[in-house]
């Protein structure tokens, strides 16, 4: 071994710290990446540029919230299966959380925050994937065979998307295969909540926490 | 050392059973390279390894089947998580990389050199890993897997995305031009 290559072995990095990648792994049974299901789901910043699912069938039926868009189609396009935690995009502080939803990140006691684009993500326990975002910033597309309306808190509609994974676009990123989700909006921002084991009940509860957090 | 040869059995009887399935094998198998395979992809992708991490993970899951168990599982997840980084990093259409700077010396307990030696030293790796970042990408990683992550070579070629037998004259090459811009 030559003295240069000696230094080089000497020398002593300051890496980032590694993230514990094993502990967040969502691992289900191998399968295929395309399933047959019924569900397109988009959120997409309307200044952003996208990618249209070119593969989509007709649409069946259209459901729409404040800054949300909910497509029921036939096919969907194709998309990857990712952990919920893959490209959620740079770690922000509170503050920064702040300024882009026009108020704190709820709840108050949270995990680490993420931002890509308008969206402001962190992971909960399950792990069950929340993101807030402006509503007015955004037009959010979902196609679905099984969409349900439902009461999240008096004057709080939202829509529960189970029993198939459907496909999500977030913005600058490209299409994943998504579990269950429940978005709903107030007046000035919509909640998005997923988990593969997610249940409607306590996806519900879970938004009426954060209702409650925001009420008080 | 018991523990040191009993780790390639103990890894041998995980991927046996994470090939089977066995979804807490197959974390353990992570848990135990996820280090080297984030440091790998930071050199590849910077701010981007996270993601390219978790995603060539899940991806290494889904291709379990067709891993031949009797190889080694480091240099396999290593090319796999490599590849994902270099498509983000391609997607990314910039140069991702980002500088590498060099760990704070602790010079406390033991028989400390002279303050003058420990600056002097501090500085010439300072300069060492300037000179490392410097180089042409391929260059660059070709010697921080071999040296800076002590990867053998079937690991090197697979974090390069190259033959073994490429690994050699790569390194060679590499440390001729740190050679050059180094001294």
């Amino acid at each position: 071994m030559t003295e240069l290559e000696r230094e080089l072995r000497a020398l002593r990095v300051d890496w980032p710290r590694t993230p514990d990648v094993a502990s967040r792994l969502e691992l289900r049974p191998r399968r295929r990446l395309l399933v047959p299901a019924l569900v397109v789901a988009a959120i997409v910043a309307v200044a952003a540029a996208f990618a249209v699912p070119q593969s989509r069938s007709a649409i069946l039926r259209l459901f729409h919230l404040p800054g949300v868009t909910v497509e029921r189609v036939g096919t969907l396009p194709a998309a990857e299966e990712r952990p919920l935690a893959a490209g959620l995009g740079d770690k922000i502080d509170d503050a920064r959380a702040r300024a882009l939803l026009g108020g704190p990140f709820l709840p108050a006691a949270h995990g680490t925050l993420y931002k890509r684009d308008g969206i402001v993500s962190t992971l909960l326990r399950g792990p069950v994937l929340l993101s807030e975002f402006g509503a007015p910033e955004f037009l959010k597309k979902f196609a679905t065979s099984n969409v349900e309306w439902v009461e999240v808190a008096p004057n709080v509609q939202g829509l529960w998307i189970a029993g198939a994974p459907h496909v999500v676009f977030f913005p600058g990123a490209s299409p994943r295969l998504a579990g269950n989700v429940l978005v709903f909006a107030t007046g000035t921002r919509t909640f998005r909540l997923e988990g593969h084991g997610l249940t409607r009940d306590d996806a519900l509860a879970t938004a009426r926490e954060l209702l409650g957090t925001s009420a008080g | 050392m018991g523990a040191v040869e009993g780790r390639p059995l103990e890894e041998r009887e995980l991927v046996r059973r994470a090939r089977r399935g066995d979804e807490h094998a197959f974390e353990e198998l992570v848990r135990i390279h996820q280090e080297t395979a984030f440091r790998v992809a930071y050199l590849i992708a910077g701010s981007e390894a996270e993601d390219a991490v978790q995603e060539g993970v899940l991806k290494a899951w889904r291709a379990l089947r067709r891993f031949r168990p009797e190889a080694p599982f480091r240099p396999w997840l290593l090319r796999i998580v490599a590849n994902e980084a270099r498509n983000r990093r391609r997607s990314m259409g910039r140069r991702a990389a980002l500088a590498l700077r060099a760990e704070r010396e602790d010079v406390s307990g033991g028989a400390a050199p002279s303050p003058e030696t420990t600056v002097v030293a501090a500085e010439e790796r300072t300069r060492l890993l300037e000179a490392l970042d410097a180089l042409p990408d391929d260059s660059r990683l070709a010697l921080a897997c071999r040296y800076l992550l002590e990867l053998d070579e079937a690991e090197t070629a697979a974090a390069l995305g190259v033959r073994r037998g490429t690994v050699k004259s790569r390194v060679s090459r590499a440390l001729d031009r740190l050679r050059e811009s180094y001294d």
